[in-house]
């Protein structure tokens, strides 16, 4: 018998890599991308589009409507009785709107497949808001948004390569590694990049694509480095509340980088602890709601 | 048995105690004890306005049922990479203090 020489492992690697990226860069192999989103796309470039002009695009979808309008009324933005579209639009902005289209049929995915990983989302969603409050921040809707997408890499992850998603869960578990470091052994990226990859296939803004690329290592961000740093911040709350399964249970230290930028302090964050808790009960039920 | 809000009822658990409607706690129940629940009848009950209900065991791991040094311990899980590091380590002593004190110790 032959002897091979190469380590068929090392081209595993490779392979794996490029081939999730093509994946997750061509568009066709999303799921369903709503057809009005691109209508939206050339109306956003528009600088005359009106935002009632865009909403009558939008609600012309009615399924993708109802969505939207779902995760409008969710606890991450703390409106209640968001009931029109282009309400939704006034009171979260035209790129919030849209990054919810795009993203939900892949909540659809994630609300019925994984529990654990929408509840962790939800709870970052609003943690980010908070803080982005507390800390009197412009565009605390974006951060929310941001903190509800941070993870979304998983979602894809776990749609296209449900195999590796395995093997990264078991190195979890039997070998108590973070996930992110379980990722980058099985295949050799992890869901922020792959994440980051999705929302520039999405063509998603870079108060949006930042946090969510780069909320592991808040200092490669670049032009949004606070938003980033607030989605961290709401990340590392969330998993030491114990809130949610984000497929692993340890807390990511804090960055300093974030702490510094936002210029935390032991009382700011034992009172940010306060309100997450309070905020939290209300996601559950949230949650529970929705899936009833 | 267990009282739990409707809102967490699912279906497959069994009704401990007959359910009244919430106006008429001494007319006729609704709905009988041994009532195995299903989506279709937590749906009505809560179109009848019944706010909670007495199921059969103890489904519901409530966080006020449970023991502090329980969630402690859980707590010193999820923190057992990142206790030596001075920032987290702060979060870890405020997550401890919010957990004591919000068990009334
Ligand atoms: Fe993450
Ligand atoms: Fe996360």
């Amino acid at each position: 018998m032959p002897i091979t020489l190469s380590v068929p492992w090392e081209n595993e690697l490779d392979d794996k890599r490029s081939e999730l990226k093509k994946i997750i860069m061509d568009t066709r192999t999303l799921p369903t991308l709503p057809g009005v989103i691109n209508k939206l796309n050339t109306l956003a470039e528009d600088a005359r589009a009106s935002v009632q002009e865009m909403a009558k695009i939008v609600s012309s979808d009615q399924v993708l409507s109802a969505r939207i309008l779902r995760l409008a009324n969710s606890p991450s933005y703390g409106f209640y009785r968001v009931s029109t579209i282009s309400n939704a639009m006034i009171l979260l902005g035209v790129n919030v709107v849209k990054s919810l289209a795009l993203s939900s049929s892949i909540f659809e995915i994630m609300e019925k497949n994984s529990v654990g990983l929408w509840e962790h989302s939800m709870g970052v969603g609003v943690a980010a808001n908070m803080i982005a409050r507390k800390l009197a921040l412009p565009e605390c809707e974006e951060i929310a948004t941001a903190g509800l997408l941070h993870d979304i890499g998983k979602v894809i992850i776990s749609l296209k390569c449900s195999d590796a998603e395995k093997r990264i869960l078991s190195i979890v578990r039997n070998q108590e590694k973070y996930m992110i470091e379980a990722e980058l052994e099985v295949i050799d990226t992890d869901h922020a990049e792959v994440g980051g990859w999705l929302a520039k296939s999405w063509f998603l803004p870079d108060k949006l694509s930042e946090p969510i690329a780069f909320h592991h290592d808040v200092t490669r961000s670049v032009n949004h480095r606070i938003k980033t740093a607030v989605v961290h911040i709401a990340d590392v709350l969330v998993k030491a509340s114990g809130f949610g399964d984000s497929g692993d249970s340890y807390v990511p230290p804090i960055q300093k980088a974030a702490w510094d930028m936002l210029k935390l302090n032991d009382e700011l964050l034992a009172d940010l602890v306060d309100e997450l808790e309070d905020k939290l009960v209300e996601v559950r039920n949230f949650s529970i709601e929705m899936q009833g | 048995m267990q009282k739990i809000p409707l809102m967490l009822a699912t279906a497959g658990m069994v009704l401990a105690r007959d359910v009244f409607r919430n106006d008429s706690p001494t007319g006729m129940p609704i709905c009988g004890k041994e009532t195995v629940l299903t989506d279709a009848l937590i749906a009505r009950l809560d179109h009848l306005d019944v706010q909670s209900i007495y199921v059969d065991g103890h489904p519901l791991n409530q966080d006020g049922e449970r023991k502090l040094e329980d969630l402690l311990r859980d707590l010193d899980h999820r923190f057992e990479k990142v206790r030596q590091d001075p920032l987290t380590s702060k979060l870890y002593d405020i997550y401890a203090d919010y957990l004591k004190r919000s068990m009334g110790e």
